[in-house]
């Protein structure tokens, strides 16, 4: 029967898609769901949160654990204990991983591309969905492509994984739609943290690139889970960094014109990276879609025949190679061939859809360059630089601030894997520098640009960088209606409005707070109520919100059905009036944007 | 009252889908609790199958690194110390391997920059300091030198550290001597030698060293001390023969040559360093020819005080045709030409004459050797004798 229904590709492929999409738990919550799980337990969902959050973080790190493991073992197996140049597997090895990473891309079309967008996409897109199918084929896909020499990284994959668990666990406990996208960036830190074993970096990266926005509804519970699963990643590798570092110093600050220069390239080696991957990756796209099964293994036979022919370094992660850069073992020349070589490698591979991260080929390039600009700063300067691994970790942090567009995330990034604070000022000083050069010459943020190209939108933290939100203050108007005190009589309040032909008073009560009374509510109150009635007799029960200059201006219009003007109060007396908004006001401001 | 009233109380039907909310939350927890073992179990074992298979490779690659170094092929043990480190990560001894690798890749930067790395998470490990030593003595940094030199004499050593310390102070003082710090190299040498144990072959290496740290008394009671053993090894008497040769004591250098000569073993050497050993042998034999003993005849004194005085004066004479000698010669001319006759019968009864006669012969050797080039035959040693004259017969 199941040899029937496989008969073809497509078959196979319905079958894994209904494998993998039975749930192993029945659909019993839907009962629940239809009654209102927020009635039958409205506390259900903020206790489960933090438990899952939890369990979330260790079953993420054991499956990164398996992760990293597995690539290592694809390695040793396919390219041998210690490949070198000259080695003929080079060629042919990472070309068959690229064949089969291929066909079984077909099998699992979701996990294509690198991860992050795939997982902005399930926040933002579809309801924090990622399926079992897709995780597992992250997993097995993009162990074969790193694990056979691909130029690709781990860590975003990891990202992927570590969301993808989140979604399955939150759909499995009937989570509601809004808890169930605020799952997803959970899973994904808690992946990336056990990948890089750096969890304060992991938890600003998925703030800075994967939710958009500094939200802190779900803070806590990524700190949880990004620390849950890196001391599961702790208790099986061990708990020094990802890289040995050397003795990193800062020991004169004239090294900052060094390092200065060095963010200019790390800027400039960003746009060209960029620029490569946009263009390759969209030209690629554009062709037959047969094309699409020999693309991966295209660039596996590039990227072999670079490692071929002595620059066997840019295959695979390439963490030995870093770690030998920041030792100095390499040659200024070498490294920055490394580099250019590695960008080539990186770009090949990634644009060609060959499922793998970004993340370990931006730190070896940036590695490299920075090494390269030590090495040859320390030759032809020997009194300007500090040690190589420095700038090796700094250059790091440089392409990661200049490519990934994630400047906090990288200044965070080195001082964590470095363990050292001591270099804080030359990274902040390179990061912005290359920041800066990055983002002024290339606009689009690089997952933006493959969202783009994929034909989705999806918010960052850069494009809100670009916004200038609007305050209240900006629409603030000076006070044109009259302001009476609670206790006068309608009649006096009457007058005040005759006198201004005002449509609304302001009515300050005793107790502190304001009432917005339009014209018609007090001919009203004066009509059925005697003459010398304080006015505070004829208020609704409800009162004005308080509002400050400071505050988004979004949040004043709830409030504008119900009040004519709103007024603004100063935070330092609340009792003295900075002014009014109306809603004309506000809508004019917006339009004037 | 007004709190309660908030909530809407629940239908018999909703309580009892809240009961199979309950019950399906904790069946889902002890679901995920029991997935969570067994990824667990799973990630362990194939945790554990890979770190063995890890430490195999690490192990292998290691002993390929070793193998390479001891065939003196530092550039293949730099790749495989490399791959030994990416299956075993944290082996300090591998990276100290690689990096003394690197060192004898003839890559000073990068190994420098690895011992230095190193030294950060074992800041008292002494062969991390002795290599830093090296590369700094390799790349003519003196004071660097010195410093990790000591470093490693204070630091911590696996294994027996009492050998190893010696060895680095020995290797210290080949380097000291190497740096002309005579005073220094000497000092530590005698540290060695005190901390020694008696072994000949040992014990001889040092008396070398302080020979060549211009310490020739006492690598002369080293080597007395191993001559005086039953099998006492050739270098032994050549040694001392040389040493007291070299500080004047020339009968015992006399003895020490004889039996060297007379050693098994000497005959077997080439000629090359049979040579010298008989040279000085002859010269010593000599020099007792010459040496006025005061324990001799007072008649074969005098003679040989009137050999030498004929033999320096002659030599004077040479000199003097060199008219830039001359000048400087004249003062002992005048010194010569002041002495009474030196007949036997004079000599004898005078032991005034006897002496002065003596230090002027010395002084006319040392003069003439200044000023007329190095001397030959007689001259020379009486050249010799006059350097330490009260010394021949200590």
């Amino acid at each position: 029967m199941i040899q029937q229904k496989l008969r073809s590709p497509f078959a196979v492929r319905n079958f894994i898609r209904r494998l993998f999409d039975r749930s192993f738990l029945a659909n019993g919550y839907k009962a629940a769901a239809s009654l209102g799980v927020s009635k039958l337990a409205p506390t259900r969902d903020e206790r489960l949160f933090l438990v899952l959050s939890i369990f979330i973080g260790v079953i993420s790190g054991l499956l990164v654990v398996s992760f990293n493991i597995a690539i290592e073992w694809i390695k040793i197996l396919t390219l041998g204990s210690a490949p070198h140049a000259g080695q003929y597997r080079l060629i042919f090895v990472p070309a068959l991983g690229g064949i089969v990473a291929a066909v079984l891309v077909y099998f699992f079309p979701g996990s294509r591309g690198s991860g992050v967008n795939q997982t902005k996409a399930a926040l933002y897109v579809y309801n924090g969905y990622i399926s079992f199918r897709t995780v597992i084929g992250k997993f097995i896909i993009s162990s074969i492509a790193i694990g056979t020499g691909h130029s690709l990284g781990p860590e975003d994959p990891s990202l992927q994984i570590g969301a993808g668990v989140a979604s399955i666990i939150a759909r499995k406990f009937g989570m509601s739609r809004q808890r169930l996208r605020v799952f997803a960036p959970i899973g994904a830190a808690a992946g990336l943290a056990a990948a890089f074993n750096a969890p304060i970096s992991a938890i600003l990266f998925v703030i800075e690139e994967v939710i958009g926005q500094w939200s802190a509804a779900v803070l806590g519970s990524i700190v949880l889970a990004a620390i849950s699963s890196v001391v599961v990643e702790r208790r099986f590798l061990g708990a020094a960094p990802i890289f040995s570092i050397p003795t990193v110093t800062f020991r004169n600050t004239r090294e900052l014109f060094a390092y200065a220069v060095l963010g200019i390239f790390g800027g400039l080696f960003a746009v060209v990276f960029s620029r490569a991957l946009g263009y390759l990756r969209m030209r690629l796209r554009a062709l037959p879609r047969w094309t699409q099964f020999a693309q991966p293994a295209t660039a596996g036979l590039l990227v072999g025949l670079i490692g071929y022919f002595g620059f066997y370094q840019v295959m695979g992660r390439g963490y030995g190679s870093i770690d030998q850069a920041m030792h100095g073992e390499f040659a200024w020349k070498f490294l920055l061939a490394l580099a250019v070589l590695k960008l080539v490698a990186t770009t090949l591979s990634y644009s060609s859809g060959t499922p793998g991260g970004m993340f370990a080929p931006t730190l070896f390039i940036g590695a490299m360059l920075g090494a390269g600009v030590g090495s040859f700063e320390k030759i032809f300067f020997p009194h300007l630089t500090g040690t190589v691994g420095s700038y090796a970790l700094v250059g790091m942090g440089v392409l990661f601030a200049g490519f990934l567009r994630v400047p906090l995330t990288s200044v965070f990034m080195v001082l964590e894997v470095g363990g050292n604070y001591g270099i804080i000022v030359p990274v902040i000083l390179a990061n912005t520098i290359a920041y800066l050069i990055a983002r002024s010459l290339q606009p689009v943020p690089i997952f933006e640009m493959f969202a783009r190209q994929d034909g989705l939108e999806l918010p960052s933290l850069e494009e809100q960088r670009e916004e200038t939100p609007l305050h209240i203050e900006d629409a603030l108007e000076p006070l044109s209606v009259p302001i009476v005190q609670g206790r006068e009589a309608i009649s006096a309040a009457s007058a005040a409005v005759a006198a201004t032909r005002a449509h609304a008073l302001l009515v300050q009560i005793h107790d502190g707070t304001w009432y917005a009374m339009t014209a018609d509510e007090l001919t009203g109150a004066a009509a059925a109520l005697a003459p010398e009635t304080p006015i505070e007799q004829a208020l609704k029960p409800d009162r004005l919100p308080t509002l400050f200059p400071d505050l988004p201006l979004d949040n004043a219009l709830p409030f504008f059905p119900r009040w004519p003007v709103i007024p603004i109060v100063n935070r330092a007396s609340r009792g003295t009036l900075e002014g009014i908004v109306t809603l004309n006001a506000i809508l004019k401001r917006y339009q004037s944007e | 009252m007004a709190v309660f009233e908030l909530r809407t109380p629940l239908s018999p039907e909703e309580r009892a889908e809240k009961r199979k909310l309950i019950l399906r939350d904790a069946v889902a927890l002890a679901t995920i609790l029991v997935v969570t073992i067994v990824l667990a179990v799973l990630t362990y074992l194939l945790f554990t199958s890979f770190t063995h298979h890890r430490e195999v490779l690490a192990q292998r690659w290691k002993a390929n690194g070793e193998r390479a170094m001891r065939l003196r092929k530092p550039a293949n043990a730099v790749q495989a110390l490399r791959s030994a480190l990416d299956y075993a990560p944290e082996r300090r001894d591998i990276e100290i391997e690689l990096a003394m690798a690197l060192a004898a890749d003839n890559r000073p930067l990068e190994a420098t920059a690895y011992f230095n790395s190193l030294l950060e998470t074992q800041p008292g490990n002494g062969l991390i300091h002795l290599q830093l030593a090296r590369l700094a003595a390799r790349d003519n940094k003196p004071a660097e030198a010195e410093e990790h030199y000591q470093r490693a004499l204070d630091g911590t050593w696996e294994g027996d550290g009492y050998v190893r310390r010696r060895e680095v102070r020995l290797e210290l003082s080949r380097y000291l001597i190497s740096q002309k710090d005579y005073p220094r190299a000497q000092a530590e040498l005698r540290t060695a030698a005190g901390n020694a144990p008696k072994d000949p072959g040992l014990q001889l290496h040092i008396a070398g060293l302080m020979e060549q740290a211009q310490d020739p008394a006492d690598a002369l009671a080293i080597y007395r001390d191993q001559a005086r053993l039953r099998s006492a090894p050739l270098e032994a008497f050549e040694g001392a023969g040389r040493t007291a040769y070299a500080l004047g004591h020339i009968t015992v250098a006399r003895e020490a040559l004889l039996r060297a000569i007379r050693h098994r073993g000497f005959s077997d050497q080439p000629d090359s360093e049979q040579n010298p050993i008989r040279q000085m042998f002859a010269n010593s034999n000599r020099i007792l020819d010459l040496y006025p003993d005061p324990d001799l005849t007072v008649r074969t004194r005098a003679g040989r005080i009137q050999y030498n005085a004929k033999t320096a004066r002659a030599r004077l004479t040479t000199c003097l045709a060199n008219p830039n000698a001359a000048v400087k010669l004249a003062p002992l001319q005048t010194q010569w030409q002041q002495l009474p006759r030196l007949t036997i019968g004079a000599l004898e009864r005078n032991p005034q004459l006897e002496q002065t006669t003596m230090a002027l012969v010395y002084s006319t050797e040392k003069q003439t050797a200044q000023d007329c080039g190095v001397p030959t035959g007689d001259d020379a040693i009486l050249l010799k004798l006059a350097q330490a004259p009260q010394a021949v017969q200590d």
